[in-house]
């Protein structure tokens, strides 16, 4: 269905994480009229998922929540989740030709009140994504309890269409004969803020993850050790049991040229150091290893952090973990070479969290057409001007924030976030017409 | 004090394919390597012995030789500096360290000192041929006795003091004085090595690449037999002529594969060839064919009419014998067992 009308807007954002929702609410705030494009159901991005951010140990939810209403209420920005970019072309100067896909919700945003009666009333179950597959949920779903839109949507690929959310829903707010929509929009400038992949285990198969139920991402940790959480408690996915000795296996995807991404993650560290502390909160018994090459604790606070981890005896032991075996209880054993003594060493764990690391997201850059977003050798948004002028990318006019131009932690996608917005106003000034 | 040398691993790479520099020290290699354990772990530590260049280290220790190349560390290596080969171009390096005369460092580092000792070998041959007049039974007759002489000469000359030497720096150098007794009890492991290599079987990659070797080995040292002292091209037993065909076609069958192997670089372990592997491979491949086609006229009665092709396998034969088996990769089989056998003495 194409809507012939076309959109206007000062600035189009790609992305709903933290970085694209600063660079939205500070061009909002601005004057700027904003799109803000959410290829998911919520926005928030990954940031929304996370327990506590390292290294203040402030919760994340409380941190994003706020933000994210302000966003949803602020009368200059427009959102749309489900909805993707597939055409960027520039026109001419601080003009860029847009063209959106919006993937049908089968349920009005607007109506729905997030009762969760649908949820009740469907009868099919499949697998959490948002709880990175520890949990099921309903084909008729609330995302997750702090989405925003907290609104209802229906999973469509696993409905068996019988109804039943319809019947059930006091305000009519599903539909199922919502079509996929087309919009052409008309844009000034362009924020990219398309975030960052996780890197896939299944790739390392000698870590046996997806085999071996007791490994973990640090996702799925996460996600257990978020308010949000899917457990109530920390528990192994293989037998409900509480562990008490867990082991991280960092660089997981990362620095590793074997599974093709070289770089460090620059996060891995510290949130895994953030993962112990809270797990010696959350299990006072138990004990923690951090597998570790170097401890990268560059930021500001961040080797406090990591010495307060040692002080609260987190274990750390040099070396890169070479496989991992499991045992018939569903320990594990983890075959390791401790650097620091220089013998081979087989460690049994309960638990073990794959500390992985983060992936280009690719997504966007097919999107322009007649200019070409250019991307750096590690398949990340290339900056042209990375120390002057550190949002502008290939394509003047089109800004980028946060880990679309590189692995970085909140507080620097936050602050890159605000850079692509400042700048993006310096861009949106100089229009003459 | 130990004296760091960082022009070593220069050194060390005219012996093979790798980048120890790129190591960042993680230890995976050693963590996913099947073979290394508390007392013998490998190959992280000879990594760090090579980018620091210390020598001495390396000759004082067997871990090179213990490592049987499945591979594995080097597909998983985050850094690519391919351990495997490393360990690989450490054993070419002991080797040339072990050799008294020095030749062996010489034919592994330059391919044209290799080429021109293989052709000057062929052109004595021919020299000495043509002042026999090309006289077929007088060659075989040479032949025949050569390979004795060449076995014992290569054996007594090269080989046993250069495992003397093995020993002084790998048992005596590193541990002093050991009894007697040690060496007498511990003398089964080298002979179990010796003839079953079974140390490959506890590598990560299948288990048909011990067996291959291991029936070409056999293949390898019946032939020899049968050629020297059972005389299998002079021989009228039927049986002897047919073990002959048999071992001979062995050698090539297998020889074949692994040079399949080579050229597809399908397994970790073929994907760097360096010349002496190739020279190893082609020359003891060409040796079973030619030894094969050899009995072959015989028994079809045209050698007669045929010098040319025993003049190639004598030539192929004393090439293997005089440069092949004291100074290339031949010695990897004497070295191996040896080195299994060295680590039984040292632990004990």
């Amino acid at each position: 269905m194409e809507k012939r009308e076309r959109l206007v807007y000062d600035v189009l954002v790609v992305g709903g994480g933290i970085a694209g929702c600063e660079s939205a609410l500070n061009l909002a705030k601005l004057g700027y009229k904003v799109l803000l494009i959410e290829k998911e159901l919520s926005i928030g991005g990954k940031m929304i998922l996370l327990s506590k951010v390292f290294p203040t140990l402030d919760c994340a939810a409380c941190i994003t929540t706020p933000k994210v209403s302000e966003i949803a209420r602020h009368p200059n920005i427009t959102i749309y989740t489900s909805t993707r970019s597939s055409s960027i072309i520039r026109k001419d100067d601080h003009n860029f030709e847009v063209r959106l896909v919006r993937k049908p919700r089968y349920v009005h945003i607007d109506d729905c009140t997030g009762c969760q009666l649908c949820e009740e009333a469907c009868p099919v179950s499949i697998t959490d994504e948002y709880q990175y597959g520890m949990v099921g949920r309903k084909a008729a779903y609330v995302p997750f309890s702090i989405a925003s839109p907290r609104a209802a949507a229906i999973d469509i690929e696993n409905c068996t269409l019988c109804g039943a959310c319809e019947r059930v829903c006091p305000t009519n707010c599903i539909d199922f004969t919502m079509e996929e929509e087309h919009l052409l929009l008309s844009v000034k400038s362009v924020v990219v803020a398309t975030g960052f992949e996780l890197f896939d285990p299944v790739k390392i198969p000698r870590y046996g993850f997806g085999k071996f139920k007791n490994v973990l991402t640090s996702m799925q940790m996460e996600r257990q050790l978020a308010p949000t959480r899917p457990f109530n408690t920390i528990l192994r996915p293989g037998d409900g049991k509480m562990p008490d000795n867990i082991a991280y296996v960092l660089c997981t995807g990362s620095r590793d040229k074997s599974v093709g991404n070289p770089i460090c993650s620059q996060i891995c560290c510290m949130y895994s150091i953030k993962q112990a502390q809270l797990l010696m909160g959350a299990l006072p018994m138990a004990d923690i290893t951090i597998y570790y090459l170097h401890i990268r604790a560059f930021g500001k606070g961040f080797n406090e952090f990591y010495a307060q981890a040692q002080d609260m005896d987190v274990q750390f032991i040099k070396g890169k973990v070479g496989n991992i075996t499991e045992k018939e209880n569903g320990n594990l054993l983890l075959r390791v070479e401790n650097i620091e003594k220089g013998t081979i060493m087989e460690a049994e764990h309960d638990m073990v969290v794959l500390s992985v690391g983060i992936l280009p997201n690719m997504d966007l850059s097919e999107s322009f057409k007649n200019e070409a977003l250019t991307l750096d050798p590690f398949n990340f948004v290339d900056q042209a001007d990375m120390m002057a002028s550190p949002a502008k990318t290939s394509i003047d006019g089109v800004f980028v924030a946060g880990t679309a131009s590189g692995p970085m932690d909140i507080p620097d996608s936050i602050l890159s976030g605000g850079a692509a917005s400042a700048e993006a106003t310096s861009y949106l000034r100089r229009d003459t017409k | 004090m130990a004296r760091i040398n960082p022009d070593f691993t220069t050194e060390l790479k005219k012996y093979g394919v790798f980048d120890a520099n790129a190591c960042y020290n993680c230890g995976n290699c050693t963590a996913v390597c099947t073979l290394s354990d508390q007392e013998n772990s490998f190959p992280r530590t000879m990594v760090r012995y090579s980018v620091l260049g210390l020598e001495e280290d390396i000759q004082m220790s067997l871990d090179p030789w213990l490592c049987y190349y499945c591979g594995e560390c080097s597909s998983t290596c985050p850094r690519e500096a391919e351990p495997g080969e490393l360990m690989m171009s450490l054993r070419r390096w002991l080797t040339s360290k072990y050799d008294w005369t020095g030749l062996s460092g010489l034919l592994y580092k330059s391919l044209t000192a290799s080429l021109t000792a293989f052709i000057l070998l062929a052109v004595v041959i021919l020299g000495f041929s043509a002042l026999n007049d090309f006289n077929l039974e007088q060659l075989m007759h040479f032949g025949h006795y050569f390979e004795m002489i060449a076995i014992a000469g290569v054996m007594l000359i090269i080989l046993l003091p250069n495992i003397f030497r093995m020993w002084r720096l790998s048992v005596y150098k590193a541990e002093g004085n050991i009894p007697i007794k040690v060496y007498a009890k511990a003398l089964g492991e080298l002979l179990v090595h010796m003839f079953t290599q079974k140390r490959t079987l506890g590598c990560d990659d299948s288990q048909l690449r011990w067996f291959e070797h291991l029936v070409l080995v056999f293949g390898y040292l019946t032939l020899l037999f049968t050629t020297v002292f059972l005389d299998w091209f002079s021989t009228g037993s039927q049986v002897i002529i047919l073990l002959g065909y048999a071992e001979s076609a062995v050698i090539f069958v297998i020889t074949l594969l692994f040079m399949a192997d080579r050229i597809t670089r399908n397994k970790e372990v073929s994907k760097h060839s360096h010349p002496s592997d190739w020279l190893f491979v082609v020359w003891l491949f060409m040796m079973g064919l030619s030894a094969f086609v050899v009995r072959l006229f015989i028994d079809l009665q045209i050698l007669d009419s045929n010098l040319w092709i025993y003049l190639i396998h004598l030539i192929i034969l004393i090439q293997w014998a005089l440069i092949i088996v004291p100074f290339g990769k031949w010695t990897h089989f004497l070295y191996r067992s040896f080195a299994m056998y060295f680590r039984k003495v040292k632990e004990a």
